[in-house]
């Protein structure tokens, strides 16, 4: 819905909090039900999970944690990989700030704002962003935020004791979730074939490392070599262009 | 089993690890990024490699969870598995719009197909 210049803040943050309840909330929310689901395999307690969306927010981070400690990888590695898997906000929020940005706005807000970039609220906050009056953009998207985040922490909450409720097939369901959430939202990320090639040789360089290392490195060193291999095509194929 | 380092190890362990090895290297970017915004060019190349690099490790982490997977998961057949993923993939790369249908249909797949296998057991 298209917010009015003359209206208060909380009207603003009401009509964020209606727009994400539209659709991407339950988006977002229905892709980490499948992180409470591998918390609970991997034992942990059910307020780590909640905390890591609310913390982490970030699904593939929350994923590689919690999958790797399923598959007892060293701590260094999954620090790593969680790392260079989350290496992507850094460009996306350089991209966004600028839209969020007001004079005399403090860094604490500031690094607020940060906190809730991850995929969904980057994407819609740049595309609803321009269209609202700068002093109200804030309002806006923490209230579009927030909303993301409460139907999230929600989601990964009833995905924990879902798994364990359920019959088999259904469990299996919402563990597998999270790879199905995770490729089709790669997939519908990609921009050019440099994208393809980065997840095709993803899909197939990990298995591979998997049996040759092990220890949770492996999934580093596939997407490095995928990821390059994908980067020096798409290179290649620019210049000829 | 990932061992908890011994000197922090209790029961707040998995709230230190959260913190520590999920929290942290996520964050750090964000704060990065509000730190150096004005001097970070958003479309620089080294931006675009590892944004290539990301892309195939989470590709990866998708398909280990495929390959070798959690829990109630491993009890159904790899190739059901692979079936799942691949009936969501060949959608979105379809439409890349239809997200949400395309993991709708994965999931018929490999839960129709679960119990399917249930009952002719």
């Amino acid at each position: 819905m298209s917010v009015s210049a003359d209206w208060s803040w909380q009207r603003t943050t009401l009509a964020g909090i209606r727009d994400a309840l539209s659709l991407p909330a339950w988006v977002v929310g229905f892709g980490l039900v499948g992180v409470g689901s591998l918390a609970r395999d991997v034992g942990y307690p059910v307020d780590v999970a909640v905390l890591s969306t609310m913390l982490v927010w970030a699904g593939p981070s929350q994923v590689i944690f919690f999958a790797s400690i399923a598959a007892g990888a060293a701590w260094s590695a999954i620090a790593l990989a969680i790392g260079f898997a989350s290496l992507r906000f850094l460009p996306m929020t350089v991209a966004i700030l600028p839209l969020l940005r007001r004079p005399g706005q403090g860094i604490a807000m500031q690094l607020l704002l940060a906190h809730y970039v991850a995929v969904t609220a980057w994407t819609e906050g740049l595309r609803r962003l321009p269209g609202i009056a700068p002093h109200q953009r804030v309002a806006y998207f923490l209230g579009f935020a927030n909303a993301c985040m409460m139907v999230s922490a929600a989601g990964t909450y009833a995905g924990y004791y879902l798994v364990g409720a359920l019959p088999l097939p259904l469990a299996a369901g919402l563990l597998c979730l999270t790879p199905i959430f995770f490729l089709a939202s790669i997939a519908a990320g990609i921009r050019h074939r440099g994208d393809l090639i980065a997840m095709g040789l993803g899909l197939a360089l990990a298995p591979i490392f998997d049996r040759l290392m092990g220890s949770g490195f492996d999934l580093i060193v596939s997407g490095l070599i995928g990821g390059s291999i994908a980067f020096a095509v798409r290179l290649i194929g620019a210049r000829r262009v | 089993m990932t061992q908890p380092i011994p000197l922090l190890d209790g029961p707040f362990w998995p709230y230190l690890a959260l913190l520590l090895f999920a929290f942290l290297p996520t964050e750090i970017w964000r704060w990065l990024a509000v730190a150096f915004a004005r001097r970070i060019n958003a479309d620089s190349p080294a931006l675009e490699w590892v944004r290539a690099v990301a892309t195939a490790l989470l590709a990866g982490v998708v398909a280990k969870l495929i390959i070798a997977p959690p829990g109630a998961l491993a009890a159904l057949p790899l190739s059901l598995r692979v079936g799942a993923l691949a009936a969501t993939l060949a959608i979105v790369l379809f439409d890349r719009r239809r997200v949400f249908l395309a993991v709708l249909v994965g999931e018929a797949v490999l839960i129709g197909g679960g119990w399917m296998l249930s009952q002719a057991a």
